[in-house]
């Protein structure tokens, strides 16, 4: 088997062994209060990590903010998160107001 | 509520991620044949591993040759935070059967989870029904936009499969913004988004994402823990 085939296997197995344990365990254990409330805020604080770095980083180092196209296209999709509240029309708006930084910067 | 209520009320809810889903999976699939991907690779990709954010980084990192197993450890650690999701929405599986919840867990995505989470806030139960339809509806469409998007492969210019790379932010953006949006909320995103920058300038890449996850999360809840403070002082 060549070396991509073994990535995408053993990716594959990690990250289901990751949803799938921590749910069955999750399913066994009786959270506290703190807990439960604690989890409510691991959503946006993942979103949060996931996004910093797409929006502000390349390869681990910062974008001149000038020439950050994503952040760009950013800040006015959020925007329209915010106001429609819905997931299809930010994801396209995203990526149209990306096409036109993209082509203006 | 009976099951046929629960089914629709399921593919109501999953039909925004899986018409998100299907350009996002159609964008994978044309990066994946220019990185030069098999077909067979790019949709073992979606069907196996089934996460977008690791789909995409493992083309990336594919792209710049990198050492495979620091591509299977940076992607894993990025990963780790669904151990954070599993946490949240298994007990709320009690009652479920075993081979149930160990094939549920196979469907736990970001989007997944944030809308299926955000349900669970407002009282609901979890019931079987709802929750396999809704993850097996966005499932099926992540493979079928991956196999429409090995067969454009070659015929979308590199320019608009850059383009369409943005697909993945928005949507986290979207997820973000679309939900329920406070001050402890707005600080635990923050928060998370500091610890995860921080990590990668300081060289500790898919690490940042864990650490942003339970920074972020902690600080939500000492912001919230501090506002009732001051409610209950007033």
């Amino acid at each position: 088997m060549d070396a991509t085939l073994w990535m995408i296997l053993l990716i594959g197995l990690g990250t289901y062994l990751f949803r799938a344990g921590s749910s069955v365990l999750g399913s066994r254990i009786k959270w506290s209060d703190k807990t439960r409330e604690w989890l409510n805020f691991v959503s946006p604080a993942v979103l949060g990590a996931l996004l910093g770095p797409l929006l502000l980083l390349n390869q681990d180092q910062w974008v001149n903010w000038a020439e950050n196209k994503a952040l760009i296209a950013a800040v006015p999709t959020i925007l329209v998160a915010w106001w429609s509240r819905r997931l299809l029309p930010t994801v396209a708006s995203g990526v149209g107001l990306y096409a036109v930084a993209y082509y203006l910067l | 509520m009976n099951r046929q209520d629960r089914i629709s009320m399921a593919l109501k809810d999953a039909l925004p991620i899986v018409i998100a889903y299907f350009p996002i999976s159609v964008t994978f699939g044309v990066l994946a044949a220019a990185s030069g991907f098999s077909s067979l690779y790019t949709i073992l990709g979606s069907v196996w591993i089934y996460s977008g954010g690791a789909q995409f980084m493992l083309v990336g990192m594919i792209g710049y040759a990198a050492v495979p197993t620091a591509v299977i450890t940076t992607i894993l650690l990025v990963n780790l935070r669904h151990i954070l999701y599993g946490a949240t929405i298994g007990p709320h599986m009690k009652t479920w059967s075993e081979p149930l919840k160990w094939a549920a867990a196979f469907g736990l995505t970001d989007e997944v989870y944030a809308v299926v989470s955000s349900r669970l806030k407002s009282g609901e139960r979890l019931m079987p029904a709802y929750y396999l339809t809704f993850a097996f509806a966005a499932y099926a469409s992540w493979i079928a936009g991956t196999s429409v998007g090995i067969g454009l492969g070659g015929l979308v210019p590199p320019e608009l499969s850059d383009i369409l790379e943005f697909a993945l932010p928005a949507m986290f953006i979207a997820l973000l913004f679309g939900g329920e949006i406070n001050l402890p909320t707005l600080a635990s995103a923050t928060t998370g988004a500091v610890l995860a920058i921080t990590a990668g300038l300081i060289g500790l890449g898919g690490a940042g994402i864990v650490l942003g996850g339970l920074g972020g999360a902690t600080v939500g809840l000492v912001v919230k823990n501090y506002q009732n403070r001051k409610q209950r002082s007033i």
